[in-house]
């Protein structure tokens, strides 16, 4: 236990957050693989607390004053701690050797640190420069949450939680029981940050955006994203004593625009999906492959109705599993093959619906049929005085249409038919132009016919 | 054994490194065969970074914009597909 309070003496000489923070891991550090055998070992059920108070008595200043509460504090901390190290350390020989891991105890005991830390908090002893503390603990309470609810799961008949969207409803009642119980607690430790009124150099706001995250990571995977809106509400309220979002550490803000662009693409308010996806993009780290490719997933599908822009093969290359998605989608879109889109879209289905972008993607339709229309126009030729012909025969568009859906030889469709796919074109604005049924014509304006397409 | 160096602890997404070096982030993020289960976006190795190592550093806005294009292409006329379609309009035309 010696490293332990070496550890916290320096951390909190050098008030250095990180460092505290790395003092109640449950993963031990590359360089002292034993660290946590090594605490464990050397305390027992009957004399922990003694122990640590002892230790940090010793290591603290000579003339400290009792009782003091930083001491009381941290003994509690480390107590819990303890006893998680020990059901962490018991879970994973359990694991090596191919039995029954207890992550429901490890879960409980991680929580009753997580408890004993925002107490801490909320009483005061802690300062906001220990806030990678409380990260630590809400992140690992998440993860053990989570492969509690998993071998919960393997271990009984229920359901394995796997994350899927397809869920037997009537089966997983209890499947997320404990990441359920364990976002009631992240709750609590964002209303922690958020709601402290204390000056902003030494308020917690600081951990506002990462305890968001943390929020809507596990908002996401018990597929309740409705309950991400509380957080959003809740920030945009106190948005007028808050630091300016340029001013936390890039890590929160990227992941926090990557949650609220998604957020806001599934509400399909597209125009706010594209400004946070696109700034997530631009700040992520350009290390952060998986990242970068996870805000593509969205920014395409988005940019496809809000810009009408495509990815280029350039920005797709580096990112193997999205241009194979996308690619064809792509090509099939800008030559105006309908069939094209449709086979890529149902080609990818499984793919698209698990990211939930289907329903967007499919709409790119009217982009690839309005590209289809745009080249019946441009093939049309001109009238005597050179100027492009504005007046297409519906049954025109209604052969292009037959081919770019059907084939060669496949079966005509009626004027009716293709009128009411162009009318629709005209109310989405991707036309100009109206339909004149008493001559069979479309007749379409002589200054942007195809708005926004350079003719 | 306490284990968890090599990421197989009890939370193999947790990384827990105050390393700069991003290069081993990049190896350890091969591109599998399917995109993963879930879109959760992954912990960032640094807490914080130079505005130069992001991905799009700042006053370099104006060269990535060729990295989305227009969704409609002009000049596709070898194209198999805009051949036939004229040829099939050509058809039409000559009906009347």
């Amino acid at each position: 236990m010696e490293v332990l309070f070496r550890d916290f003496q320096s951390a909190n000489s050098e008030q250095s957050g990180p460092g505290l923070a790395a003092t109640i891991s449950p993963i031990a550090p590359p360089n002292y693989l034993n660290r946590l055998d090594a605490i464990y070992k050397d305390s027992n059920v009957a004399t922990i607390s003694r122990d640590v108070a002892f230790g940090l008595t010793k290591s603290a200043h000579a003339a400290i004053q009792y009782p003091n509460p930083e001491i009381d504090t941290w003994t509690e901390i480390y107590s819990a701690y303890w006893y998680a190290v020990g059901a962490i350390l018991a879970a994973e020989h359990a694991e090596q050797n191919a039995s029954q891991s207890d992550w429901l105890r490890v879960y409980m005991a991680w929580k009753d640190l997580s408890n004993a830390i925002i107490k801490a908090y909320s009483s005061g002893v802690l300062e906001n420069w220990t806030l990678p503390v409380l990260y630590m603990a809400g992140k690992h309470l998440r993860t053990f949450a989570i492969k509690a609810d998993a071998s919960a799961g393997s271990n009984g008949n229920a359901i394995y939680n796997s994350g899927d969207l397809q869920e037997d409803i009537a089966g997983d009642f209890d499947r997320n029981k404990n990441l359920e119980d364990a976002a009631r607690v992240i709750n609590r430790m964002f209303t922690l940050c958020i709601s402290d009124r204390a000056p902003l150099e030494e308020s917690r706001k600081w951990g506002l955006y990462y305890m968001a995250n943390l929020q809507f990571k596990t908002y996401f995977k018990l597929n309740s994203i409705s309950l991400c809106k509380n957080v959003l509400r809740a920030i945009s309220a106190g948005t007028t004593d808050m630091p300016n979002l340029s001013v936390f550490p890039k890590s929160h803000i990227v992941t926090f625009k990557y949650y609220v662009g998604v957020i806001k693409f599934l509400e399909e308010d597209y125009a706010a999906a594209e400004e946070n996806l696109l700034s997530a993009l631009r700040m992520c780290h350009r290390s952060a492959t998986r990242n970068v490719e996870l805000i593509l997933a969205y920014l395409v599908p988005t940019r496809l109705l809000t810009s009408q822009l495509l990815p280029s093969p350039e920005l797709l290359s580096p990112y193997p599993r999205l241009a194979h998605l996308f690619t064809p989608l792509v090509y099939a879109i800008r030559s105006g093959s309908l069939s094209d889109f449709d086979s890529a879209l149902t080609e990818g289905e499984p793919e698209f619906v698990k990211r939930r972008i289907y329903l967007t993607l499919e709409r790119g339709r009217d982009i690839c049929l309005r590209n289809l229309l745009r080249k019946v126009y441009l093939a049309s030729g001109s009238d005597e005085e050179g100027k492009r012909r504005t007046r297409i025969r519906v049954d025109e568009f209604g052969t292009a249409i037959r081919l770019g859906e059907r084939g060669v030889d496949g079966e005509s469709l009626e004027n009716d038919e293709v009128e009411c796919l162009v009318a629709n074109m005209i109310y989405k604005n991707l036309i100009k132009g109206y339909i004149s049924r008493a001559h069979g014509m479309v007749v379409l304006s002589k200054t942007g016919a195809f708005p926004g397409t350079g003719i | 054994m306490s284990a968890a160096a090599d990421g197989s602890g009890p939370t193999t997404k947790a990384t827990v490194s105050d390393s700069t070096d991003s290069s081993t982030l990049k190896d350890q993020q091969k591109p599998a065969a399917a995109l993963e289960e879930d879109d959760e976006f992954e912990d960032f190795p640094v807490d914080d970074w130079a505005p130069e190592d992001s991905e799009v550093p700042p006053g370099s806005e104006g060269g990535t914009t060729h990295l989305w294009e227009e969704s409609w292409d002009d000049d596709d006329t070898s194209e198999d597909f805009s051949k036939q379609l004229k040829e099939e309009l050509a058809k039409v035309k000559g009906q009347k």
